[in-house]
């Protein structure tokens, strides 16, 4: 049969005539290219005081719940290393220690990369946090479902519990190793509430729990980016990050390397992000994938 | 030696009556397999199996093997169930096609191997992402001529009315012409591509011979064809008509004609003809909102909006929609959640916890004795007497 050459030519045959001319093939990486070149990246070692400074401050930031502030403004995404830096709406709380230590990604230089483009303006909603902790003794399952209202325990079917709570709105798998699960919450702090909620009931069960090695293990957020896009070109131009199969799935599975993220792209232009350990990564994954997607609109 | 002068693996045993020899294989008694896994001779086998039934060229045959040898070295595919090994073979053919743009489909292959098309997919993932291969995307218009190639229309027989007999390089042609209107017009991303080639092929069929066609339904037609009528290709078929009903529209010789469902496929050949100009004029551009749509040039009809129709009629000549994918024309009412409000958004995550917050959740003694009662009574009913369930089970 032919060769692998003929798979342009095919999908050119297939995309030709569309209303829109010239859906670039093989556009470059970066469509809306603006020359600027990677920035250089310093490790954390040769921080200045003025650097730290604002590292800490970037790492307060990243704790605090600030979903209502607008668009991450700077750095664009084209260089996805870059922590982006965030508009500071409101001072930090005095005494909060940051929760959730950013882990050590390098910082870029502190003067702010002059935005070629502009970011997208869109702002991935957190639809899901998945936790973990330890509560440190062993537990008896049959006793915890007897005990709380709100347990579900078939132990032919699933060697945990099922726990819920209201508020947060979550669900927790309970083992009886003293190790729990929490799922469902929309923020990091909320997913470390309802862990605590959960040990308490445990505790007030009659175990000596603990709240042993907290930790977020996966982020997910969606979003929109308001115009329909042809995932087949996409595939194309992507090939070795993507995986489109109508047949199995009608989305496009798209494996960013940096941040480490997996996005669920639709036709309908809604994207799904997810694999993140900290909120940070789906904001830069989005950013990185916004103009890539921007490429694929037809323009009129 | 033997070994050089015989082809391999058809040598059967040399003295089939002695009872002191038994028989074996060849590629056995040399040991020609014995430093390659179960597994390993498992997969390249299978793999040689599916290059046969499917007549694929050799070079083909290598690939997957190599593919399958890459798989099973992989530590992350030494600890796959059994069940998942089996279709290892599978998925590196069907790896390979697909890089050599041999339009093999998913649903072929898993009807091949009997597998179950979850695992399958879940083997085919792992495989794709684990060796890091790019698997380019199947290609509609080699799909269309082999899946046209199954069909049972193109000859003369006994249960086939004449007048239903096709020219297959006909219907062929046409077909490719609806896929790719069915592509351009964002009825093909992320969907099934088959049904969207089965309805094309309906359709186009139809259209060749209108008259003694019209009144064959897409149903009747697979069965005559000898195809399985996927479920989603009676809503492929509607949508494309819908399309063509609004190209349909912006023809000025085929306005006067008030046009339906049925009676469009009569000019699928002129729309086809000219259809970069009929979708211009059809559809607005993906942006613009549907109110703001100009007229289609040359057409002042601002009285027409009462006339544009929800499927069947021909909608008004001025009124363009937007070209969108199906799913953001008729977007399906969804719960959306509401963004985080300000008081979430607050959340530090270590709030102090009331006692009574956690109490609702646990049981009193006396709800936890009714519990006990209960379960009781559900484990053994017929070991208690009647009275005892009237009381404990509420």
């Amino acid at each position: 049969m032919e060769s692998t050459g003929s798979v342009v030519s095919v999908s050119c045959f297939l995309l030709q005539g569309a209303m829109t001319p010239g859906i670039p093939i093989f556009s470059p990486m970066m469509p809306y290219g603006t020359g600027l070149t990677p920035q250089p990246v310093q490790s954390t070692n040769s921080l200045s005081i003025l650097e730290e400074q604002q590292r800490q401050q970037q790492q307060q930031q990243a704790a605090q719940q600030s979903t209502s502030q607008q668009a991450t403004q700077g750095t664009s995404g084209q260089t996805p290393q870059l922590f982006h830096s965030q508009t500071l709406t409101t001072a930090p709380l005095p005494g909060t220690t940051p929760l959730y230590p950013s882990p050590m990604t390098p910082m870029t230089p502190i003067t702010p990369a002059t935005p070629a483009s502009e970011s997208s303006g869109i702002v991935p909603q957190l639809q899901n946090i998945v936790s973990t902790v330890n509560l440190g003794c062993k537990l008896d399952l049959k006793t915890i479902a007897l005990r709380a209202r709100n347990a579900e325990y078939n132990p032919k079917r699933f060697a945990a519990v099922i726990m819920r709570i209201r508020e947060p709105r979550t669900t927790a798998l309970i083992f009886s190793s003293g190790k729990m699960v929490c799922t469902g919450a929309k923020s990091e702090e909320q997913s470390r509430l309802a862990a605590r909620k959960y040990a308490r009931v445990v505790q007030k069960l009659g175990f000596p729990a603990k709240f042993l090695d907290f930790k977020i293990q996966n982020m997910v957020g969606s979003c929109d980016v308001k115009f329909p896009i042809r995932l087949e070109g996409l595939v194309l131009t992507h090939q070795q990050f993507s995986s489109y199969e109508p047949e199995l799935f009608p989305g496009l599975i798209y494996r960013m390397i940096k941040p480490r993220i997996v996005l669920l792209i639709f036709v309908s232009g809604k994207v799904v992000l997810t694999g993140a350990k900290v909120r940070a990564e789906i904001y830069e994954a989005f950013e990185n994938i916004y103009p890539i997607l921007k490429g694929f609109r037809k323009t009129t | 030696s033997l070994r050089d002068t015989v082809p391999r693996g058809d040598c059967e045993t040399v003295c089939p009556n002695t009872p002191c020899f038994s028989e074996v294989a060849y590629s056995q008694s040399t040991g020609q397999k014995e430093q390659l896994s179960r597994c390993l001779q498992r997969g390249i086998r299978r793999v040689q199996d599916l290059c046969k039934v499917l007549q694929l060229p050799t070079v083909f045959e290598e690939t997957a093997v190599s593919y399958v040898q890459r798989a099973l070295q992989h530590p992350s595919f030494h600890l796959v169930s059994l069940e998942k090994k089996e279709l290892l073979g599978g998925c590196c053919v069907f790896v390979t096609c697909r890089q050599h743009n041999w339009p093999l489909t998913m649903g072929t292959i898993c009807s091949l191997l009997y597998a179950k098309q979850e695992l399958f997919a879940s083997v085919y993932l792992s495989l794709q992402k684990e060796l890091e291969l790019s698997v380019p995307a199947l290609s509609l218009a080699d799909l269309v001529k082999t899946h046209l190639n199954s069909f049972r229309l193109f000859q003369h027989a006994a249960d086939i009315p004449a007048p239903f007999v096709e020219n297959k390089e006909k219907v062929v042609a046409r077909t490719m012409q609806i896929v790719e209107l069915a592509s351009e017009t964002w009825l093909v991303t992320g969907r099934h591509p088959v049904p969207i080639v089965t309805a094309a092929a309906f359709l186009s069929w139809q259209s060749l011979q209108p008259a003694t066609r019209l009144a064959c339904t897409l149903a009747r037609f697979c069965k005559l064809a000898r195809v399985d009528l996927p479920p989603p290709a009676h809503l492929r078929l509607k949508e494309l008509l819908e399309i063509l009903l609004r190209m349909a529209s912006q023809l000025a010789w085929l306005r006067v004609f008030n046009l339906d469902k049925k009676t469009v496929v009569k000019h699928i050949g002129d729309l086809l003809q000219h259809r970069i100009f009929l979708l211009k004029s059809a559809f607005c551009p993906e942006d613009e909102e549907e109110q703001q749509c100009a007229a289609a040039p040359g057409e002042a009809s601002p009285g027409s909006a009462a006339g544009a129709v929800q499927g069947g009629g021909c909608p008004s000549a001025g009124k363009r929609r937007p070209l969108l994918p199906p799913c953001l024309v008729n977007p399906r009412k969804r719960l959306r959640t509401a963004a985080p409000s300000a008081s979430d958004s607050a959340v530090t995550g270590e709030e102090p916890i009331s006692d009574g917050e956690i109490e609702q959740y646990l049981r009193g003694p006396e709800e936890i004795r009714a519990f006990r009662k209960a379960q009781a009574c559900a484990a053994a009913p017929s070991t208690l007497p009647t009275p005892c369930l009237a009381t404990c089970c509420i």
